[in-house]
């Protein structure tokens, strides 16, 4: 038996609707759970191609193996890891000046921000929400800490050595040495279950006002 | 080593015998958490508040008149009859004895502060402006609440946090009261007040200021037998909130005169 008109017409009008309401769910699902939503939010374009393979990378890999709290000062004496000021690249960039072309040019705008007293405009990359509290050096500080007798990863493993300042960072900024673009993909999501999990895991404080302001 | 945490139970003792109505604590209040500028605007709408006010009142009449003032800042009741009507816990109880706003939990019904007896919890009818000369000088500890949520005194929860951190972590000592009070944890307001007039400690440190006085406030829960050997008292002790901040009476050395003025 053919359908009449007006069966065709709700059939339609119901294959739309779950089409569309389909698709929303499908969105949503896949916004809350990838990280970055669709990939989008990639590495954003920065004044100077600065590749952390190269600086951080390790020397095996061709990089100096330069350890990150060189350059993030901050990063064990304060809240914000902190973007090294120009004088900073000039310590090594002085003398250094690039093999290729490609670096000659961009260690050429490094030293020419420096001689013209005009910082460089770093595109930030990671960061967390306003009212979220988080403490570089504390994090660093226990996860490095030699007399603490036990610590605990974020996905529940123990680790028995305490772990280097470079490791501790790229449990939550993934291996930025092995980033030529620094990525906004972290090593973890950064949602506030993932914070708690590893605060659970090390039995540290878990009151709201710890995390947020 | 690990470290050894004290289970702290902070509180506050005001002593209106020192008060002098200043406003040091309002103004420090004002910068240490990012509250808006109140505006003439905003105080002919209604809208403008302070987290730590003072409240002025007069006693006696003409020409033998005295101003007296208290400082009213959220009393982080015990019995905090704001908690149990909020419908998303914005606003709860911690260990410490404290009663936490958390900002972005709060959808802004405004239960909470009808529900408060003590009218210290703040509604944001407006997003907060800063003219864009002070954009600099805001908090980076204390977010800035946007329009349509609740905030209240926190007893700079942001400070106590801050002097834990570097107490545990960095200083890898043990968190008692001695190597607490080497850090700045007290509040903006009691830091700020040049006549020492709100003291802020742990309840249970004997070497603090504020022992004594909650020691003999929770002995004599009314004082209905006149029993309380210091000064202290709450703030509509008869509703039974409990809060944890306690205000001493005014001693007058010289009171007024009795049937002086014109409503004799």
């Amino acid at each position: 038996m053919r359908p009449s008109a007006k069966m065709l017409t709700l059939g339609l009008v119901g294959l739309t609707v779950t089409v569309v309401v389909g698709f929303l769910i499908a969105v949503l699902l896949i916004s809350w759970f990838s990280n970055p939503p669709f990939g989008l939010g990639n590495a954003p374009p920065q004044p100077i191609a600065f590749p952390h393979t190269v600086h951080a990378g390790s020397t095996a890999d061709g990089g100096m193996g330069i350890q990150c709290e060189f350059c993030h000062r901050n990063v064990t004496r304060g809240d914000a890891a902190t973007v090294p000021a120009v004088e900073q690249c000039l310590f090594c960039h002085k003398t250094i000046g690039g093999t290729e072309d490609t670096a000659k040019t961009e260690i050429a705008k490094v030293r020419q921000s420096f001689e013209e007293n005009d910082p460089i405009n770093w595109e930030r990359v990671h960061r967390l929400p306003d009212h979220v509290r988080f403490i570089h050096e504390a994090h660093i500080r226990f996860f490095t800490d030699p007399d603490q007798p036990t610590r605990t990863g974020i996905n529940g493993e123990s680790i028995g050595q305490p772990l280097t300042v470079a490791e501790t960072c790229s449990v939550c900024h993934g291996d930025v040495a092995k980033m030529t673009e620094v990525q906004p993909k972290q090593g973890q999501s950064l949602k506030m279950g993932t914070c708690l999990d590893c605060h659970r895991n090390n039995n540290v404080a878990t009151d709201c006002t710890v995390c947020h302001k | 080593m690990v470290t050894q945490r004290v289970d702290h139970k902070w509180g506050m003792v005001v002593d209106l015998d020192r008060c002098t109505g200043c406003q040091a604590c309002v103004v420090a209040c004002q910068s240490e958490n990012n509250l808006p500028i109140n505006t003439k605007d905003l105080f002919l709408q209604r809208r403008a508040y302070e987290w730590i006010r003072i409240e002025r009142y007069w006693e006696g009449e003409f020409p033998d008149v005295k101003a007296r003032f208290i400082p009213i800042m959220c009393q982080h009741c015990e019995n905090a009859p704001c908690e149990p009507v909020c419908p998303v816990f914005a606003t709860y109880h911690n260990d410490e004895g404290l009663n936490v706003q958390v900002y972005n939990r709060c959808v802004g019904t405004r239960y909470c502060a009808n529900n408060c007896p003590y009218q210290v919890r703040f509604f944001n009818y407006w997003e907060p402006v800063w003219p864009e000369r002070l954009r600099n000088h805001l908090n980076p500890d204390v977010t800035v609440r946007s329009r349509g949520i609740m905030e209240k005194c926190s007893f700079c929860i942001q400070r106590i946090r801050r002097a834990e951190v570097t107490v545990e972590r960095r200083e890898r000592s043990n968190l008692d009261y001695a190597t607490m009070k080497k850090r700045n944890f007290l509040p903006a307001c009691v830091s700020a007040c040049p006549t020492n007039a709100l003291n802020f400690a742990d309840q249970a440190d004997a070497s603090g200021p504020v022992k004594e006085y909650f020691d003999d406030v929770n002995e004599h829960p009314h004082n209905e037998a006149h029993d309380r050997k210091t000064r202290g008292y709450r703030l509509l002790e008869e509703m039974g909130t409990k809060p944890n901040v306690i205000y001493l009476k005014k001693v007058d050395p010289f009171p007024l005169r009795k049937g002086v003025g014109h409503g004799s």
